[in-house]
């Protein structure tokens, strides 16, 4: 049985769709919706954990249907809001005995005292959370969710501002988790983490599931290579054969090739007839950002800045 | 229902390590109870201390009883409340927690009030008087909780609550029988401070302290309390965010 199956789910705000028709399936492992902001990542996260509402559609947790059994959900899961909720007045350890007696655990400071060393936390356990740091004060909250051994772990952005070390730190934690037989729902705009870390990814955008496999499967179906070119000035589509652009930002092209090493100087010349000028190319492997941008992103039409465009808007505002 | 307990434990701990929020709501009740009570020239009463100390009572539970929503407001925009809401326990206890937690700390801010109130001239009662006055604060004070804390479950962010909260606790403080009986007021301002549940427990107070049982204004006060909370208890488990 799998332990969060979705079917159809939707919700609307007022007439805003935020979450339609998602369909998915996840078992034991670390699975991640990948979205841009406001893609409906915690809307569905929210639905899941019995927060919200579904307009349509059905979910299930661990067998139990989040709209008519709340509480035997609750019972199975835990939930990390992006927030960072930890009391600052309160000490780690009066923090994580709260959730500890909360969810009436048998010997509440044991189990604390366990998860704490755990988390790397010991040591500053009596100090306020005032003095923590991010890292820190994530662990904490990993330790609130985990003081009931939950069968699943929903984790919204779990490493959002974060540094590069802390955020190395939560996802061991997480890694380790799941190796312990917990299932992690994770909800995160980071390619690179979800890339690493994660079995499974769901591709959401505009509310709509786009792509649903593992990291692998998902940049083996790009099969290309990737080329970027960095333009200066106005950009064009050079239109080559066999050299396909899936994404365009920041004057940076990317394109898809069959082959890399011949389509570089295919492309090298298209620009020139196309009289773009292009200050670099590179060539290299598919990663996620490239699978997302070209799932997510169609190319943006390129552009100029419109002075007049701008200036009449500005006026408008005025 | 054990996890009320924690739920308070976490507010008390957060309020006694707050520092100057313990002091701080008693500046307004302190001020009132000194330049109003002492100050005004006063022709219906020879104690007009005596007079308003009831209703200054009833204002320090008022604010107190506001707070709850306050405490509610946070918790919800800082990211305490999904978390509370996403456990198993029963989503009451969060609403029980805070009512009692304010009322609670109402009465303990009621109680520096009333010695005050006694070292700057007010009589000083009977130990059976002085309970009743308690419970009188207590009701009052679970009433406008549960009202307090579920209206900000509702409203989007702090500043409409304060907004509402400014909008509440002053006309209901100025349209009771805190400041003057109803024989001195006039006819229009006598209807509305008659239908004030401000006045039911500044009235059961000054009841109290002449030496009657008010019970029928008790009794409002706590089937109110009762029907309020009870509507407030069916909102929190039926809440989403």
């Amino acid at each position: 049985m799998n332990v969060v199956e979705t079917r159809d789910l939707t919700r609307y705000y007022g007439t805003l769709c935020a979450v339609s028709h998602l369909t998915l399936s996840v078992g034991h492992e670390i699975f991640a919706l990948l979205g841009p902001n406001g893609s409906g990542k915690t809307t569905t996260v929210l639905m899941l954990t019995t927060m919200l509402r579904p307009t349509e559609g059905t979910a299930t947790v661990c067998g139990h249907d989040v709209v008519r059994e709340g509480e035997q959900v609750r019972r199975c899961l835990s939930y990390v809001p992006q927030d960072m909720a930890v009391d600052i007045k309160l000490t780690g350890r009066e923090n994580a005995l709260l959730y500890a007696r909360l969810y009436g655990i048998a010997a509440p400071k044991d189990r604390v005292d366990e998860l704490l060393a755990v988390m790397q936390l010991s040591l500053r356990a009596d100090d306020l959370v005032k003095t923590y740091s991010g890292g820190m004060r994530r662990r904490l909250e990993l330790v609130q969710a985990l003081v009931h051994e939950p069968e699943v772990l929903f984790l919204d952005e779990p490493t959002l501002g974060l540094d590069v070390a802390a955020r190395a730190t939560i996802w061991e934690h997480i890694t380790a988790l799941k190796k312990g037989g917990m299932t992690i729902f994770v909800t995160t705009h980071y390619m690179d983490e979800a890339d690493r870390f994660c079995d499974r990814v769901g591709i959401i955008s505009k509310g709509t599931l786009l792509a649903l496999d593992s990291p692998q499967s998902l940049k083996d179906c790009l099969g290309n290579d990737v080329i970027t070119a960095s333009i200066d000035g106005t950009f064009r589509d050079p239109r080559v054969d066999g050299v396909t652009l899936f994404a365009y930002a920041n004057d940076e092209a990317s394109f898809l090739a069959e082959n890399g090493r011949e389509a570089l100087v295919l492309l090298a010349d298209g620009f020139a007839r196309a009289g773009v000028r292009v200050r670099s190319l590179s060539l290299r492997e598919p990663t996620l950002d490239d699978v997302f941008l070209h799932t997510v992103g169609k190319p943006d039409e390129p552009a100029g800045f419109d002075q007049t465009k701008f200036r009449t808007m500005l006026r408008r505002r005025a | 229902m054990r996890g009320v307990v924690w739920y308070i434990e976490r507010d008390f701990l957060r309020w006694v390590r707050g520092k100057v929020a313990v002091f701080s709501a008693l500046v307004m009740p302190a001020a009132w109870l000194i330049f109003v009570g002492l100050a005004l020239p006063i022709r219906f009463t020879d104690n007009y201390l005596d007079f308003i100390t009831p209703g200054i009572l009833v204002m320090t539970m008022l604010s107190a009883g506001l707070s709850g929503g306050t405490l509610l407001m946070f918790d919800k925009i800082l990211g305490f409340l999904p978390k509370f809401l996403a456990l198993p326990s029963p989503r009451e206890d969060i609403l029980f927690g805070k009512i009692l937690f304010v009322s609670l700390r109402g009465l303990i801010q009621a109680t520096i009030i009333l010695v005050i109130a006694v070292l700057i001239g007010a009589s000083v009662y009977s130990p059976l008087q002085y309970g009743l006055t308690y419970l009188i604060l207590f009701l009052f004070g679970v009433l406008l909780s549960a009202f307090a804390t579920t209206l900000a479950l509702y409203l989007e962010d702090h500043d409409s609550f304060a907004a509402v909260n400014t909008m509440i606790s002053m006309p209901l403080f100025f349209t009771s029988s805190a400041l003057m009986p109803y024989t001195v007021m006039p006819d229009w301002l006598r209807i509305l401070a008659m239908a004030n549940p401000l006045s039911y427990a500044i009235d059961a107070i000054r009841a109290v302290n002449a030496g009657a049982l008010p019970l029928s204004q008790i009794a409002s006060l706590a089937v109110l309390g009762i029907v309020v909370t009870g509507i407030s208890v069916q909102v929190f488990r039926r809440v989403t965010i």
